[in-house]
């Protein structure tokens, strides 16, 4: 299910007051313009969300109609080791991933932020494997990178590590596939970037006349200064990590192989949905995925007031 | 109950993937259905497209009023795409079917009974070919092709390992004993070491090919399952020997070979598989390879049975069934078909279909057809139809398989889980 796209703007001015009423062909004009979207909107989301969650709460296999079975399928989740298996790969991914992906993403957002000569190129190119990282073709190249006597196996024995391929090994898996979402850091990195220009220079003179190195300055400015940003970030990231798909599709064959080591989450959701034909199964796990990530999304932003810093809030 | 089905199709397109869900087309009007255009579908890779291409213009020629509209894909797509279709009831008019899939469609009348529709001639199969093509007494796939387990053996390879090659008379025993010598040997292809043979326990046919060698029916009449869960772990044992000693293909390395194998680079000397595989070896191989018998049981017998290795089914929705029935008696009996596809969609059913095969000396088509003349003493057996939800348990069957390769669950795990998916699936 489409979780959760857009988090709420960091900070929404309030509303400017209608100037007076609208007239009617203007209101009707305007929702005729909105026709497009809001087809788009109950077709495409709100209506198949709704079916969803009654299919998740019956037998339904495609061929038949469905037969209402109550809750059993959200109780069969938690005794199937399947789901266990999908949950906690999808857990680790996002847990090692997110965060390993945002450090990555500020480190490269703030060498591309000091000024120096073909500075755009710079950052187009850094840019340009998250244009391509979550398609099709990357993860075929990212599969025949790690296969036995793949690169990553050939330098690996160069210097001592003879690990075999990653693909086959159902240790190496998951460390193949945060290295893939780490790579594929350019969308922070804008954002990052864009924060980063938004700190005043003058913090950062004020520090180095009161004797602060850079550590110091980037701990007590850049940090606290670039918090909506980071929470902005996280919060987005993490969400997407839960909904990795067609790199673990293609890489395992659309197995989650090797013994379950890439089984992540909307790939368990997809297997039961259409190779076992269990849509009602399926749609639940949908549900709980949207509860899930929903309940991190409010955690999230009930923990954000101790650490996010707002600029011109009264600190 | 339509609307909510119509609601699916826009989740199972929309919100859990963006999966395309092909149109039934077709739409527009015709008479009594013979005339028209239909659509066709199938599985199957470039090399069948062109032959479909080629037997499609022969029909289009003969029947100028019927024009077929055709689409294909591999075969784990083709279900995904087939069971929305089902859904929107929008199935294409002519389209393969597989054993595995055939009862799951016959429910709620998906299919067509063929025996209903005049333009089919099924004087040319023999009985138990329609038999298994039949639910609850209906005629709801005709059966294109033969299969048979066959044990493909790479001669090079073997003697590369430098064991004997098997006798044909061979027991499980003496393949396991073989598997090990071939390990033993430690011969080594390009750096990989050279193994005998896949875990063989990872694929549910062999596993029910082993029942009907022991005289146990694997299904009960009314399509449950027969045999019991002491029956898995006999047969899961059987392998420990060879899977303890790492005798067999590693899972690693089959992984990281998909979508070849082991057996295809060269790295394996044997594999047992259904026969109509023997294109696809020597096409790719390009080497020599001999066919033998699957492993005979303890008394000696090898209990082997046909399987149609795919049907043709008419959709019950269609609007030109009449032109329907006709393209599939065309396909499925039409002597000059048979010479375009040989035996790549396995001996023809059609007895002048397989007269019709001409095959060079040495040609895979001829291997085949010499495979089986010569089985036809040692299958014994009537064809297992598989039970409703079979697509399921296989391939619970083969995951369970791989953690067991790589030692995540023990045999009596794999037993308890595949028994609880079992139960679920045959609902």
């Amino acid at each position: 299910m489409s979780v959760l796209e857009k988090p709420a703007a960091p900070a929404a001015a309030a509303p400017p007051q209608p100037p007076k009423r609208w007239k009617r062909h203007e209101v009707i004009a305007g929702y005729g313009f909105l026709t497009p979207w809001l087809i788009g909107f109950f077709g495409l989301t709100a209506v198949p969300m709704l079916a969803s969650l009654y299919l998740s709460f019956t037998r339904y296999n495609l061929f038949g109609a469905p037969e209402w079975i109550g809750l059993d399928n959200y109780l069969l989740l938690f005794e199937d080791p399947q789901f266990r298996q999908a949950a906690k790969v999808t857990l680790m991914y996002a847990v090692i991933g997110t965060p390993l992906k945002l450090a990555a993403a500020l480190a490269i957002a703030m060498l591309l932020n000091s000024k120096r000569r073909g500075q755009g190129f710079y950052r187009s190119v850094f840019y340009a494997p998250s244009l391509i990282g979550a398609s099709v073709s990357i993860a075929i190249v990212w599969r025949a990178l790690f296969i036995d006597d793949g690169i990553v196996d050939r330098i690996g024995s160069g210097v001592g590590l003879d690990w075999g391929g990653w693909i086959g090994n159902p240790s190496l898996v998951m460390p193949m596939f945060v290295l893939l979402t780490t790579w594929q850091f350019g969308a922070p990195m804008v954002i990052f970037l864009a924060g980063l220009k938004q700190v005043p220079n003058e913090l950062y003179e004020a520090a180095a006349v009161d004797g602060a190195g850079r550590w110091r300055k980037f701990v007590s400015i850049t940090l606290p200064m670039l918090s909506p940003v980071i929470f902005f970030n996280l919060l987005l990231e993490a969400i997407h990590s839960f909904q990795i798909f067609s790199s673990a599709f293609i890489i395992s064959n659309g197995t989650g192989a090797p013994a379950g080591s890439s089984l992540f989450y909307t790939l368990y959701l997809y297997l039961r949905g259409f190779q076992d034909f269990r849509m009602g199964y399926a749609s639940a796990m949908a549900w709980v995925l949207v509860l899930v990530v929903g309940a991190l999304t409010f955690v999230m932003f009930k923990t954000s007031n101790a650490w996010v810093h707002y600029g011109g809030d009264e600190r | 109950m339509k609307l909510t089905q119509k609601l699916s199709i826009l989740i199972t397109a929309g919100a859990v993937l963006a999966t395309t869900v092909a149109c039934g087309g077709g739409n527009d009007a015709g008479g009594d259905g013979a005339t028209g255009t239909i659509t066709f579908t199938w599985w199957g890779g470039d090399d069948r497209a062109v032959k479909y291409k080629e037997a499609i213009a022969l029909f289009e020629a003969a029947n100028p009023d019927i024009k077929v509209k055709t689409s294909f894909t591999d075969f784990p797509n083709y279900w995904t795409a087939r069971s929305t279709e089902a859904a929107g009831r929008a199935l294409p008019d002519v389209m393969q079917m597989d054993l595995s899939y055939l009862r799951e469609y016959a429910e709620n009348d998906h299919l067509a009974d063929l025996s209903g529709l005049s333009d089919i001639d099924t004087s040319g199969f023999d009985e138990g070919q329609l038999n298994a093509g039949k639910v609850d007494e209906k005629l709801l796939g005709l059966s294109a092709g033969t299969n048979t387990f066959a044990l493909f053996v790479n001669p090079a390879v073997v003697e590369k390992a430098g064991v004997e090659p098997l006798a044909e008379d061979y027991t499980w025993e003496d393949w396991n004993a073989w598997i090990l010598d071939v390990q033993k040997a430690g011969a080594e292809q390009k750096g990989q070491p050279i193994t005998a043979t896949a875990d063989y326990r990872g694929t549910l046919w062999i596993f029910i090919q082993w029942l009907v060698q022991k005289g146990v029916d694997p299904y009960t009449a009314d399509g449950k399952i027969a045999f019991t869960q002491d029956h898995i772990k006999e047969f899961l044992a059987l392998g420990d020997g060879p899977n303890q000693a790492k005798a067999f293909s590693s899972a690693n390395r089959i992984t990281q070979l998909k979508p070849k194998s082991p057996f295809l680079v060269s790295e394996q000397a044997s594999e047992l598989n259904w026969d109509n595989f023997t294109a696809t070896y020597v096409t790719d191989m390009d080497t020599e390879i001999q066919l033998l018998p699957p492993p005979s049981g303890a008394d000696g017998t090898k209990g082997m049975f046909w399987k149609p290795s795919m049907l043709l089914s008419v959709a019950n929705n269609s609007e030109r069934k009449v032109a329907a029935a006709k393209l599939t008696d065309f396909l499925l009996t039409d002597p000059e078909v048979g010479k375009i596809f040989g035996n790549s969609r396995g001996v023809p059913s059609n007895t002048a279909q397989r007269e019709a095969v001409v095959s060079e000396e040495g040609s895979p088509d001829a291997l085949t057809t010499a495979y089986e003349e010569a089985m036809t003493e040692h299958v014994t057996a009537e064809t297992p139809v598989p039970i409703k939800g079979f697509g399921t348990l296989e391939a619970t069957w083969l995951r369970l398989a791989e953690d067991l390769s790589y030692g995540k669950i023990s045999n009596d795990e794999f037993v308890e889980q595949w028994w609880a998916e079992a139960e679920m699936a045959t609902l």
